[in-house]
C-alpha cells in the first residue's frame, strides 16, 4: 500500500469524524466516549494479521508472534467486546418515558 | 480468496458505515443501532481481514480471539456504573497496548510481508510503538487515579517540566532513529536499540504526563487518551498497510480530539496548558482574589454529618467544659498544630477546665512521637497520660478534643470482627460526653475501617488542616464569651439549624419550578437515587422539575447523564448548559448534588483565577439554593464560591445521601 495513500486516508477519515462528533449532545458523551473507544480496538485486525502471517511463515517468528500477535489479539479483544458491552448497557438506561405514571 | 478491488470497495463501506453508526449515537432513540452497526462494522471488518489475507485457516487466532471475547463480556456484564471512568480508561489502554505490541511486531519483521517502502513501515512502526505505550501507561495511571489506587491529587515531580521535556526530545529521537534502519549508523539504526528507545520514552512520557492530573481534570484526559488510542490504531494500520484499521483509527482519533476540545472549553483551560501540566491544582495559591474570599478567608469545616450538634452550641460545650481530654495522632504531626493543641488546652485551663492528653502507643510514626511533638509545643509531660492510666476517665469527661486522629480511638476494634483493628487497644474517646473531632476528612484511617464515631450525634466533625480548625474552636470560644449570639456574628457558618429547616422545608414545598444542578460529589456519594426520589417527590406536589448539566460536571463527559439514566430520570429532563442557563432568574429552588466550580459566580469576574471566563451555570440568580456538598471547601480550581455565603442559600454539608434524605424528610 502506498503511504500517500494510507496518509490521506487518515486525514480524510479524520476530517469527517471530527465534523460528524459535532452533532453529538453532551447528554451522550460518555456512551459516545466509550463506543469510539471500542472502535479504537480496530488495531485488532492488525494483531490478527500478525497471527496470521507468523504462524503461516513460521521459523523463528513463529513464538515470538503467536505469543505477542496472540496477546494483542486478546487485548484488542477485550478493548472492543468490553467496550461495546458497557455502551450497550449505559444507552439502554438512557430512558425516555415521561414519569406520569406514579401522579 | 478476495480481490483488491472488492477488499478496497468493501474497506470503504464498512468506514462509511462506522461513520453513520458514530452519527447515530448522536440520537438517544438511535444510538443502540449506532452502537449495533459499530460492533458490527468491527466484526465484518475482521471477517474480511482473515479472508483477504488468506489467513482464515489460523486456529490460533479463533482462540486468542475467544479468549479476548470472552474476558470482555464478563467485564462488560460485570462493571458498576460507578467504576465507568475507569472501566473506560484502562479499556482504552488495552487497545494502546495492542497498537504498540503490533508495531513492535513489525518493526522486528515477524508477522508481516515484504513491503515496498521499509522507512515508512519502520518510522510508523516506532510511532506506533510510542503513541501506543504513551496510551496505555497514560490510560492505566488514570484508571487508577480513577479506582483511587493512585493519589488524585497531581503528583509533580522535581523538574518535572524537564523530565517531560526529554522524554518528548527521547520518543522523538527513537523515532527519527528509525529512519535510519538499514543503513550503517552502529547503535543509532539498530532495530532492538530503537524498540527498546520508544517503548522506554513512550512509557515513561506517558507515566509523567498522567500523573500530575488532577481528578477534576479527568474528564480532559480520558478523552484525549481515547484520541490517542485512535491514534496509535491508525499508525499502526499505517505500518502494516491496513487501510481500515486506518480509517477507523482516524476517526477515532479526530473525534476523540474534538471531545477533548469540547471538554477543554467547559473547563476553561486550552489543551496546551493541560498537556504543559499547568493543571488547576497547581494555579490554586492565587485563588483567594475573590471578593468574597477576603471576607471569609478559606474557612475551616464546620460539622459535616447533617446530624452534628449546630455551631452555637460547639461554643457552649467549649465553654461549659470542666474536663477535657486532647487525644492528638499523626494528623497533628502532618499539619504541626501542636503549638496551637497547646493554645486552645490554655485557654480551656484558663477559664478553668482541667485538661489532659491521652497518648496512644501507636499515635504517629514512631513511639512516642506525641510526646515528642507535644514537648515541643511547652506542654507539661505530667499532662500527658498513657491509654492504660485514663482509659476509664473518659466516661466522666465533658469534652473530648482528637486532633487527626483515627484508628486509634475507633470504637469498632471492639466489635467488628475480621477487620484489621479488632481488639486492638482503643482510647474510649466515645464515652465522652462531647467530641470534638478535628480530622483533615472523613475516610477510615490507615486500617481501612470507617469510624462509627463520625455518624454520632455527640461529635462535632471539624474537617480540614488540623491547625486552621483549632483556630477556629478558638474563635469560636471567643466570640461566644464575647457576644451569647455566637451563630449570627459568625455569617460564615450557615448549617441546618431547627429555625433553618421550617424555612427549607416551606421553600421546598412551595417551588413551582425547581433545577436540580448535580456534580462529582453526587457519583462519590452514589446519590443519584436519592436525587431521584427527591425530583419524584417534588413533582408529585405540582412542581416541575429539570436538571442542569454543565459539560464537565463529574469525571468523565456525560458523567451526570449515565448516573441519573442508570437512577432512571428520563432523559428529557436533561438539559445543557446553553438549553437552561436563561431560566435560573425565573426558578423558585435550586438543588444543588456535589457540584462547585461549575457554579461558582467567582468565574464571572475574578480575574486571574483558574476558573475566570468558564461557562458556569447561572444558578446564583435563582431564588432559592439548597446546597448539598460535602465540605466548604473551594472546588477543585480552589477558588471559593461566594455563593456558601449568600443568604437565599442553604448549606447542607457532608454525605450528599443523607443530606437528600434530609430533605426529602422536610418535604414530607
Amino acid at each position: 500500500m502506498n503511504p500517500i495513500y494510507l496518509i490521506l486516508i487518515f486525514l480524510v477519515s479524520s476530517f469527517v469524524g471530527y465534523l460528524i462528533i459535532k452533532n453529538v449532545p453532551s447528554l451522550l458523551h460518555t456512551p459516545l466516549m466509550t463506543g469510539m473507544n471500542a472502535l479504537a480496538g480496530v488495531c485488532l485486525l492488525g494483531a490478527v494479521i500478525t497471527v496470521g502471517y507468523s504462524y503461516q511463515a513460521g521459523g523463528t517468528g513463529l513464538v515470538i508472534g503467536q505469543i505477542f500477535g496472540g496477546l494483542a489479539v486478546v487485548l484488542a479483544t477485550v478493548n472492543v467486546v468490553a467496550g461495546f458491552g458497557v455502551t450497550h448497557r449505559m444507552l439502554k438506561m438512557f430512558n425516555p418515558k415521561k414519569k406520569n405514571t406514579k401522579q | 480468496m478476495m480481490t483488491e478491488t472488492i477488499y478496497y470497495i468493501v474497506c470503504v463501506v464498512l468506514s462509511l458505515l462506522s461513520l453513520w453508526g458514530i452519527s447515530m449515537m448522536s440520537k438517544v432513540s438511535s444510538s443502540v443501532r449506532g452502537n449495533l452497526l459499530l460492533s458490527f462494522c468491527l466484526l465484518a471488518g475482521t471477517i474480511v481481514t482473515l479472508l483477504y489475507y488468506g489467513i482464515v485457516e489460523v486456529g490460533t487466532i479463533y482462540a486468542f480471539i475467544l479468549v479476548g471475547s470472552l474476558i470482555g463480556a464478563v467485564l462488560a456484564y460485570k462493571v458498576q456504573m460507578i467504576q465507568m471512568p475507569q472501566t473506560v480508561a484502562m479499556l482504552n489502554g488495552l487497545g494502546g497496548l495492542a497498537g504498540a505490541i503490533v508495531g513492535a511486531l513489525t518493526l522486528i519483521h515477524i508477522g508481516v510481508k515484504e513491503t515496498d517502502y521499509p522507512v515508512f513501515v519502520n518510522v510508523t512502526a516506532t510511532l506506533a510503538v510510542v503513541v501506543g505505550m504513551v496510551t496505555f501507561v497514560g490510560s492505566m495511571v488514570a484508571a487508577g487515579k480513577l479506582h483511587r489506587l493512585l493519589s488524585q491529587k497531581p503528583i509533580i515531580w522535581k523538574n518535572h517540566q524537564l523530565i517531560t521535556i526529554v522524554l518528548i526530545i527521547g520518543s522523538i529521537a527513537s523515532v527519527v532513529f528509525a529512519f535510519l534502519i538499514g543503513k550503517d549508523w552502529g547503535l543509532l539504526s539498530d532495530i532492538y536499540f530503537i524498540l527498546t528507545c520508544s517503548f522506554v520514552f513512550g512509557s515513561l512520557f506517558g507515566l509523567a504526563f498522567a500523573i500530575r492530573v488532577g481528578g477534576a481534570d479527568m474528564p480532559i484526559t480520558i478523552s484525549l487518551l481515547t484520541s490517542l488510542a485512535g491514534i496509535a490504531a491508525a499508525i499502526a494500520g499505517m505500518a502494516i498497510g491496513d487501510i481500515l484499521v486506518v480509517s477507523i483509527g482516524g476517526i477515532v482519533g479526530s473525534s476523540g480530539l474534538l471531545l477533548t476540545q469540547i471538554m477543554c472549553r467547559a473547563m476553561n483551560r486550552s489543551l496546551a496548558v493541560i498537556l504543559a501540566g499547568k493543571t488547576s491544582a497547581e494555579a490554586a495559591p492565587i485563588a483567594p482574589t475573590t471578593p468574597s474570599a477576603s471576607s471569609a478567608p478559606s474557612a475551616p469545616e464546620i460539622p459535616s454529618a447533617p446530624e452534628a450538634a449546630p455551631e452555637a452550641s460547639l461554643a457552649h460545650i467549649l465553654r461549659a467544659a470542666k474536663r477535657a481530654i486532647i487525644v492528638p495522632g499523626y494528623g497533628m504531626a502532618l499539619a504541626q498544630a501542636q503549638h496551637q493543641v497547646r493554645q486552645l488546652a490554655d485557654k480551656l485551663e484558663s477559664q478553668g477546665t482541667d485538661v489532659r492528653y491521652a497518648i496512644h502507643p501507636v499515635a504517629g510514626r514512631m513511639p512516642g512521637h506525641m510526646n515528642v511533638l507535644l514537648a515541643e509545643a511547652d506542654v507539661a509531660y505530667d499532662q500527658l497520660y498513657e491509654i492504660d492510666s485514663i482509659n476509664d476517665d473518659f466516661k466522666e469527661t465533658d469534652l473530648v478534643v482528637v486532633i487527626g486522629a483515627n484508628d486509634v480511638l475507633n470504637p469498632a476494634a471492639r466489635d467488628a470482627e475480621g477487620t484489621p483493628i479488632h481488639g486492638m487497644p482503643i482510647l474510649n474517646v466515645d464515652q465522652a460526653r462531647h467530641i470534638v473531632i478535628c480530622n483533615f476528612d472523613r475516610k477510615p484511617g490507615y486500617a481501612g475501617v470507617p469510624n462509627p464515631l463520625y455518624e454520632m450525634e455527640k461529635v462535632t466533625l471539624l474537617l480540614g488542616d488540623a491547625k486552621e480548625t483549632l483556630a477556629e474552636v478558638m474563635r469560636e470560644m471567643n466570640n461566644s464569651t464575647a457576644a451569647p449570639a455566637e451563630t449570627s456574628s459568625d455569617p460564615s457558618f450557615v448549617t441546618v439549624a431547627p429555625d433553618n429547616t421550617t424555612d427549607t422545608s416551606a421553600i421546598l414545598r412551595e417551588a413551582k419550578r425547581a433545577i436540580i444542578v448535580p456534580g462529582y460529589g453526587m457519583a462519590l456519594a452514589q446519590a443519584q437515587h436519592q436525587v431521584r426520589q427527591l425530583a419524584d417527590s417534588l413533582e408529585r406536589q405540582g412542581t416541575e422539575v429539570r436538571y442542569a448539566i454543565h459539560p464537565v460536571a463529574g469525571r468523565m463527559p456525560g458523567h451526570m447523564n449515565v448516573l441519573l439514566a442508570e437512577a432512571d430520570v428520563a432523559y428529557d429532563q436533561l438539559y445543557e448548559i446553553d438549553s437552561i442557563n436563561d431560566d435560573f432568574k425565573e426558578t423558585d429552588l435550586v438543588v444543588v448534588i456535589g457540584a462547585n466550580d461549575v457554579l461558582n459566580p467567582a468565574a464571572r469576574d475574578a480575574e486571574g483565577t483558574p476558573i475566570h471566563g468558564m461557562p458556569i451555570l447561572n444558578v446564583d440568580q435563582a431564588r432559592h439554593i439548597v446546597i448539598c456538598n460535602f465540605d466548604r471547601n473551594p472546588g477543585y480550581a480552589g477558588v471559593p464560591n461566594p455563593l456558601y455565603d449568600m443568604e437565599k442559600v442553604t448549606l447542607m454539608l457532608g454525605d450528599a445521601k443523607e443530606s437528600l434524605a434530609e430533605l426529602l424528610r422536610m418535604l414530607n
